[in-house]
């Protein structure tokens, strides 16, 4: 028999002088087998990893050809569309320990920070977990301040600075966990500039004896 | 990321493409998500998304290119066409089927185009490539060696039949070929693998060689 009959053989049932031969011929016998032993093991190849910085590569050309987009970490937090005066309301609160949430922030600090989970996931979590309870704290202080007619100008930069050192640590260490994360990342950078923005306020008060 | 492979490999029992195969698990629910955060051009969608297929994807890629360089920009005009389509993705087929059918059809016709430029330039130097050194088996770097060497028109259906699981009508759309064509290619490449692996082991036998095994 032929080497392409045999190779037909392999997907086909053979006809009934076909399986005559092949039960008479014990070299078109072998030769059938191993063909069918070599379809199967094209079968079962397994995948194949892209080579090192693929990814990188390919989202450069995604971005050239604006096909992605990164939501700004604050503004996807809702944080961006929240009042100037609520981050710093916020920071007074937790500052103060004025409110269950803002108690929980501040009872965590930075080394508490650096203890974030062992895996991505657990670090990515650390950082939603602290957003929230900023923003609950947020959402506390308001309540505070409509309740008293307090001045929502009148904040505590001090408080604020230290509420976003806190952000940063989380973020920082959830970076640690996960270098590549483009979301993490853009987080950390949106809490150090505005710890930093914090920080010099704080430099502009006039209770700023360090 | 080390979730369960999307693409488990399929049994000839099955004949089912490769890509078909993922079992029903919650994760669709998930995928349907992603795919639609993606298409919104969600950095991160994107990024899980790629981590789930990439290597599925540069596999194909790969053994229809039969070179590591091309295989990368075929590859990555694959992500960049399924990207691009995903607003146009309705969920008829599984994402996987749908995305491997993108880099099955960038590839090719990525492979048409290089060989139109050559055909401009002059022929290349020769040089058959060699798959990439995993820590393979024998039988591995054999196998994907003579797919290597095997005619484009002969690999490029033993690939899509017998690695992939198309079915002769499937190959057929895809290659523009009738199915008669594609099974008559394929029985012509299943016997020329045949010789290059007896060739590769460098212990042939007359009849029956078990030339590609170790």
């Amino acid at each position: 028999m032929t080497t392409d009959t045999l190779a037909r053989l392999v997907d086909d049932e053979p006809q009934p002088q076909e399986r005559a031969h092949l039960e008479g011929c014990e070299a078109c016998a072998d030769e059938l087998s191993a063909l069918r032993d070599q379809t199967e093991a094209l079968s079962m190849l397994p995948e194949i990893m892209p080579p090192m910085g693929d990814w990188e590569v390919l989202e450069a050309r995604l971005r050239s050809d604006g096909l992605v987009r990164d939501p700004a970490p604050l503004s996807k937090l809702g944080l961006a569309r929240t009042p100037a005066w609520m981050p710093a309301a916020a920071a007074v609160v937790l500052f103060l320990g004025g409110g269950a949430a803002g108690a929980g922030l501040v009872s965590r600090g930075p080394a508490d920070a650096t203890r974030v989970g062992a895996t991505v996931e657990e670090a990515a979590a650390a950082v939603r977990d602290a957003e929230q309870r900023y923003v609950r704290a947020v959402s506390q202080y308001r309540s505070i301040l409509a309740a008293e007619g307090t001045d929502e100008t009148d904040v505590d930069p001090i408080s604020r600075y230290a509420a976003l050192e806190h952000l940063v640590s989380v973020s920082q260490a959830a970076v640690r966990q996960a270098p590549g994360d483009v979301f993490l990342n853009g987080f950390l950078a949106s809490a150090l500039a505005e710890r930093d923005a914090a920080a010099r306020m704080v430099s502009l008060t006039d209770d700023n004896w360090f | 990321m080390a979730s369960a492979n999307p693409f488990p490999s399929n049994h000839r029992d099955g004949r089912r493409h490769r890509s078909l195969c993922m079992s029903e698990t919650p994760r669709h629910d998930t995928e349907r998500e992603l795919i639609r955060f993606a298409a919104e051009g969600d950095a991160r969608a994107i990024r899980t998304l790629y981590d789930r297929y990439a290597p599925r994807v540069y596999a194909v890629v790969r053994r229809i290119a039969a070179d590591d360089d091309l295989a990368q920009d075929y590859a990555q005009e694959a992500w960049i066409r399924a990207i691009r389509a995903l607003p146009t993705f309705r969920g008829d087929a599984r994402f996987s089927t749908w995305l491997h059918r993108i880099a099955v059809n960038a590839a090719l016709q990525s492979l048409r185009k290089a060989e139109t430029r050559t055909r401009r330039e002059g022929p290349a130097p020769e040089d058959v490539p060699v798959a990439p050194a995993h820590a393979d088996s024998l039988l591995r770097k054999r196998l994907e060696r003579a797919l290597d060497g095997l005619p484009e028109g002969m690999r490029q259906v033993l690939i899509l039949h017998d690695v992939e699981g198309y079915t002769h009508d499937e190959i057929g759309d895809v290659l523009g070929v009738t199915s008669g064509t594609s099974k008559s290619q394929l029985f012509k490449a299943r016997a020329k693998m045949r010789e290059m692996l007896a060739s590769l082991s460098g212990s042939v036998k007359e009849h029956g060689a078990e030339a590609w095994s170790t």
